[in-house]
C-alpha cells in the first residue's frame, strides 16, 4: 500500500516537473481544493492480464456544479494485479497526495486529461452500477458520458454500443428488442450478400456446367452483371468511363460472354433472369438512387416485380409491414416505440419453400432500400461511378491485410480455430489468405461480411478503402457480428460523409481544421498561407481514417471513445449546463476529431515555420507521426481549444 | 515539374505512381525508395510521397515520387497530384486481369489531367507470383507498343526489375529535358538569324555548338 503511494507520487512528481519545465503556468493551489479531496484507492484486475502491467490511472470525478477550483474528489485506481478487488480509502495520506498532483491554472481546475496516463476497462460491477434497476443509465448517460469523456474506460463492448447504438435514455428492454429486430435486419443483409456469390455460381454452373464449389469466385458478380446487361450499371458506367470496359472486367468475363454467345440466346436469357430475380436489382437500384437521375421517392414506387409476385407473398406482407415500420422506428432511434418488432418474430421459424421465401426475402430487401432511401433521399446525390462488384473486390483485398494489433486486445478472437476460421472465410468467399494464421483470416472473414453488408444498406457511400481501418478496431472490442454491424453503422452516420464522392465531407470538414488553426495562430496560418497550404490538405488521411494510422491500437480506441461520447451527448441534448457539473469545461462538440488533429498541428507549429517550406514536408511530417502521439496530451491540447473556440467555429 | 537547382541535386523530378488497388504501388515505392517491402501494406489514403536522390548520366537527380489511392472514390483528389508530374508508373498486377484490363482508364486518367508529355513507364507487378499469372506478357507488350509505353515486369517482393523501372523513367525524362533545352536554344538561334548581322549569326551558332547555355 505504502510503496504504491510512492510510485504515485514519484511519477506526478515528475510529471510536475515535467510541465513547469515545459513553461506552463502551473501553480500549486492547495486551499481552494483541500477541504473537498477525498482519495481511493482502488486495486482491481483488467481480468485478462495480457501485459500483466501495473496500470495507475487516477480521475477526477465531477461533484456539484462549481466554476474555477469547485469541489470535487479525486480517486486514484490501480491495476494491480489478477486478484480481485480491493478498495482502501486512506485519508491522511491521500491529502499528502494530493498536495502534490492538483493544480491549478488561473485560478480553477485544470482537465483531468492532463494528468490521465492510463485508463482501465470498467468492471461488470462498476458498469452495472451505471445503470438503474430497469437497465437505464441514471440520469439519462450523463455520468457515463463524463466518466467516458475524462478518458477512464479501455473501451468493451458495451460501452461501444452504448456510445455507437443506443439511445443513452434507453431501457434494457428496448436495447433487448432493438438489438432482436436489428439482428435479423443484418441478417437480411448478409443473406442478400450470399445470395448474390450464390447467383454467381448458379450462373457459371449454367454456363459452363463445371458444377464449381459455391462462393468460387466473388468477382464473378461482374460477369454476371456484364453480361447480362442490367441497364442501370452499364449506362452508370458508359457515362463516367466511355468506351473501354474498366471496372466490372474480371477473370473470366470475356470468357462468360464468349460461352454466352456461342451457347444459344436462351442461356443469355437465362442469365440476365438469374441476375433480375436476385438481389442484384436491388444492389442496382440502390445504385440508381445515387446517381441522381432519378430522385429517390421514385425508387419506392419502382418494381413492377414485386408486385408481379405480390399473390405469391401476399401471407407475408403483413411482418413485411412489421419490419419496415420497426425499420423507421430504429431509424428514428426511438426505442420506445419498438412494440411492433413483435410482429416479425414469428417469421423467424417460418417454414416457407424455398422459391417463396426467396421472394419474401426480395420484397423485405425492397422495404429495406426504401427506408434507406428515404433516409438519405434528402442528401445531395453524387455520381458512384464504382459498383458493387468492385467493392466486394477491394474489400477483401484490404481484409487481408488488415493488420494484427488487435489479438492482444481480443483474446476470444485470437484463439479461434482454424476449422471455424476457414468455415468462416469460405461462407463470406474470402481466398487469397495462405500467408494468414487462423485468427487473421477470422477477422479478415468478419470484415468481409460486415463491410459487405454495409455497402448494401449504404449503397450511396459504398466501400471506401479506409473503411476497413475503421471497422477493424470494433470488431475487435465487439465480438458478435450483428452488434458490431450496427455500432460501425452508427459510427459512419457521421463518417460517411468523408467518404462521399462528392468530396462535400472531407472540404467541410478540413475547412473547420483551417479555421480552428486560423482562430488559434494567426502566424503559422500565414505561413500556412504563404506555402498555399492554408487548405490544411495534409491532414487529409488524419480526418478519413480519424487518427487511426497515427495512433496504436489502443490510443485510437481511448480517442475514439471520447469523440463518440461527445458525438452521443449531442445526439441525446445534453445542454452546457448539464456539462457545467462536470468539471471538463468544454462543452461536447461533434468536431472534437477536428480539434485533436488542428491541436497536432499546432504541436508542431514551431517546426512547421522554420523548418518547412512546402506543403509536400508538411505532409510527410504528418504522414510520420506514427506512434509519436500522445493521445492524452492531444486531447487535453485539443479540449483546450475546444474551450476557447468552439462559439467561433 | 523539373526544377534545377544549384545544391544538393541537379533536378527534381516528380513522378506518380498510379494503378488499380492491391496492385503493389506502395510496396514499390518502399523498395526504390527504402528497400523494404511489407505484404501487408495498409490500403493509401488519398496521397503518400517519398524521395531518392540518384545519379543520371551523371546528374544529380532528386526523385520525388507520389503514391496514390488505388480506388476511383480517391481519384478527385489524387489526379490533382498528377500535375507537374513528369513521370508516371502505372501498374497492374500480373495475376489480376482485372487490373490490367484498366490501364486503359488510367493512361486517360494521365491524358486528362497531367502534363501532355510525361512518360509512362507500365509495369506488370508481382512477377513472382508466376504460377498465378493472368496476364501473359506478350498482352502487355502489344498493349504498350500501341499505347507508346514502357513495359517491364517487376516484383516489389524480390526486388526484380524496380530499380530498372524506375531508373528508365528517370532516363528517359532527363533524355526529353535535354533535347527540349537543346531545341529551346536553337529556336533561340534561329529568331536570333533575321534581327542579326552576319557577325552574330556566327557567333551563336558557335555559343550552340559549345554551350548548352544562352549566356551570350
Amino acid at each position: 500500500m505504502v510503496n504504491a503511494f510512492i510510485r504515485v507520487t514519484d511519477r506526478e512528481k515528475k510529471k510536475q516537473k515535467g510541465r513547469q519545465n515545459s513553461n506552463r503556468d502551473f501553480s500549486l493551489d492547495l486551499t481552494v481544493v483541500f477541504p473537498y479531496i477525498a482519495i481511493f484507492m482502488l486495486f482491481f484486475s483488467t481480468g485478462d492480464g495480457i501485459e500483466g502491467l501495473r496500470k495507475w490511472i487516477l480521475f477526477a470525478e465531477a461533484s456539484t456544479a462549481g466554476g474555477g477550483g469547485g469541489g470535487g474528489f479525486w480517486s486514484y485506481y490501480s491495476v494491480v494485479s489478477p486478484s480481485g478487488i480491493a478498495i482502501a480509502v486512506t485519508a491522511m495520506a491521500g491529502i499528502a497526495l494530493a498536495a502534490t498532483i492538483v493544480y491549478s491554472r488561473r485560478g480553477s481546475l485544470k482537465s483531468p486529461w492532463a494528468l490521465r496516463k492510463r485508463k482501465y476497462a470498467l468492471q461488470p460491477k462498476q458498469w452495472k452500477s451505471l445503470f438503474t434497476p430497469d437497465g437505464k443509465l441514471g440520469d439519462g448517460g450523463v455520468k457515463f458520458l463524463k466518466k467516458v469523456r475524462s478518458g477512464v474506460f479501455t473501451p468493451t463492448n458495451c460501452d461501444v454500443c452504448m456510445l455507437n447504438r443506443y439511445d443513452l435514455n434507453s431501457s434494457k428492454e428496448e436495447r433487448d428488442s432493438i438489438r432482436r429486430q436489428k439482428r435479423k435486419e443484418f441478417e437480411r443483409l448478409r443473406k442478400r450478400c450470399r445470395q448474390i456469390l450464390k447467383r454467381v455460381e448458379n450462373s457459371s454452373t449454367v454456363k459452363e456446367t463445371a458444377g464449381n464449389n459455391c462462393n468460387e469466385d466473388s468477382e464473378d458478380l461482374s460477369q454476371v452483371v456484364d453480361s447480362s446487361g442490367l441497364e442501370d450499371v452499364d449506362s452508370g458506367r458508359r457515362s463516367t468511363e466511355g468506351e473501354s470496359p474498366m471496372v466490372d472486367d474480371s477473370e473470366n468475363s470475356s470468357k462468360v460472354k464468349e460461352t454466352a454467345g456461342n451457347n444459344c440466346n436462351e442461356d443469355s436469357e437465362d442469365l440476365s433472369q438469374v441476375v433480375d430475380s436476385s438481389g442484384l436489382e436491388d444492389v442496382v437500384s440502390g445504385r440508381r438512387s445515387t446517381k441522381g437521375e432519378s430522385p429517390m421517392v421514385d425508387d419506392s414506387d419502382r418494381p413492377p416485380r414485386g408486385q408481379s409476385h405480390q399473390t405469391l407473398v401476399s401471407s407475408d406482407s403483413d411482418s413485411e409491414g412489421g419490419i419496415d415500420k420497426s425499420e423507421i422506428t430504429c431509424e428514428d432511434n426511438s426505442p420506445g416505440e419498438t412494440e411492433s418488432s413483435g410482429s416479425d418474430t414469428s417469421d423467424e421459424d417460418e417454414n416457407i419453400p424455398l422459391f417463396a421465401s426467396e421472394i419474401t426475402e426480395e420484397n423485405n430487401i425492397d422495404k429495406d432500400d426504401n427506408s434507406s432511401a428515404s433516409r438519405i433521399k434528402s442528401r445531395s446525390k453524387s455520381h458512384a461511378d464504382e459498383d458493387f462488384a468492385t467493392w466486394q473486390r477491394i474489400i477483401r483485398v484490404d481484409a487481408v491485410r488488415a493488420n494484427d494489433e488487435w489479438i492482444a486486445y481480443s483474446s476470444t478472437q485470437a484463439l479461434v480455430s482454424e476449422m471455424k476460421a476457414y468455415q468462416l472465410a469460405e461462407s463470406v468467399g474470402l481466398k487469397e489468405y495462405d500467408h494468414l494464421e487462423p485468427c487473421r483470416i477470422y477477422h479478415a472473414a468478419r470484415l468481409v461480411a460486415i463491410l459487405e453488408a454495409y455497402t448494401l444498406y449504404d449503397p450511396e457511400i459504398g466501400y471506401c478503402q479506409g473503411m476497413s481501418d475503421l471497422l477493424s478496431p470494433i470488431i475487435s472490442v465487439v465480438e458478435d457480428d450483428s452488434e458490431a454491424f450496427w455500432c460501425f453503422a452508427g459510427f459512419m452516420k457521421k463518417a460517411r460523409h468523408n467518404f462521399r464522392l462528392d468530396e462535400v465531407g472531407i472540404r467541410r470538414q478540413l475547412n473547420i481544421v483551417s479555421k480552428i488553426i486560423k482562430c488559434k495562430d494567426s502566424h503559422l496560418y500565414r505561413h500556412l498561407e504563404e506555402l498555399q497550404a492554408e487548405d490544411c490538405f495534409f491532414v487529409y488521411r488524419m480526418v478519413v481514417v480519424l487518427f487511426r494510422r497515427e495512433l496504436s491500437f489502443e490510443q485510437t480506441l481511448c480517442l475514439w471513445e471520447v469523440v463518440w461520447a461527445d458525438q452521443a451527448a449531442i445526439r441525446a441534448g445534453i445542454t452546457k449546463t448539464s456539462w457545467g457539473r462536470m468539471r471538463l469545461r468544454a462543452p461536447p462538440t461533434d468536431d472534437l476529431l477536428l480539434y485533436a488533429i488542428a491541436a497536432c498541428v499546432l504541436q508542431r507549429r514551431k517546426l512547421i515555420i522554420e523548418m518547412y517550406s512546402s506543403m509536400d514536408e508538411i505532409m510527410r511530417e504528418c504522414h510520420s507521426m506514427a506512434g509519436r502521439l500522445d493521445v492524452w496530451k492531444l486531447l487535453d491540447d485539443a479540449h483546450g481549444l475546444v474551450v476557447n473556440l468552439h462559439d467561433k467555429i | 515539374m523539373a526544377y534545377k537547382v544549384d545544391h544538393e541535386y541537379d533536378y527534381l523530378f516528380k513522378i506518380v505512381l498510379i494503378g488499380d488497388s492491391g496492385v503493389g504501388k506502395s510496396n514499390i515505392l518502399s523498395r526504390f525508395t527504402r528497400n523494404e517491402f511489407c505484404l501487408e501494406s495498409k490500403s493509401t489514403i488519398g496521397v503518400e510521397f517519398a524521395t531518392r536522390t540518384l545519379q543520371v548520366e551523371g546528374k544529380t537527380v532528386k526523385a520525388q515520387i507520389w503514391d496514390t489511392a488505388g480506388q476511383e472514390r480517391y481519384r478527385a483528389i489524387t489526379s490533382a497530384y498528377y500535375r507537374g508530374a513528369v513521370g508516371a508508373l502505372l501498374v497492374y498486377d500480373i495475376t489480376k486481369r482485372q487490373t490490367f484490363d484498366n490501364v486503359l482508364r488510367w493512361l486517360r486518367e494521365l491524358r486528362d489531367h497531367a502534363d501532355s508529355n510525361i512518360v509512362i513507364m507500365m509495369a506488370g507487378n508481382k512477377s513472382d507470383l508466376n504460377h498465378l499469372r493472368a496476364v501473359s506478357t506478350e498482352d502487355a507488350q502489344s498493349l504498350a507498343e500501341s499505347e507508346g509505353l514502357s513495359f517491364m515486369e517487376t516484383s516489389a517482393l524480390e526486388a526484380f526489375n524496380i530499380e530498372k523501372a524506375f531508373q528508365t523513367v528517370l532516363l528517359d525524362i532527363y533524355q526529353i529535358i535535354r533535347k527540349k533545352a537543346l531545341a529551346a536554344q536553337e529556336s533561340a538561334s534561329g529568331t536570333g538569324v533575321p534581327q542579326g548581322t552576319t557577325i552574330n549569326v556566327n557567333n551563336m551558332s558557335d555559343n550552340a555548338n559549345k554551350k548548352p547555355c544562352c549566356s551570350t
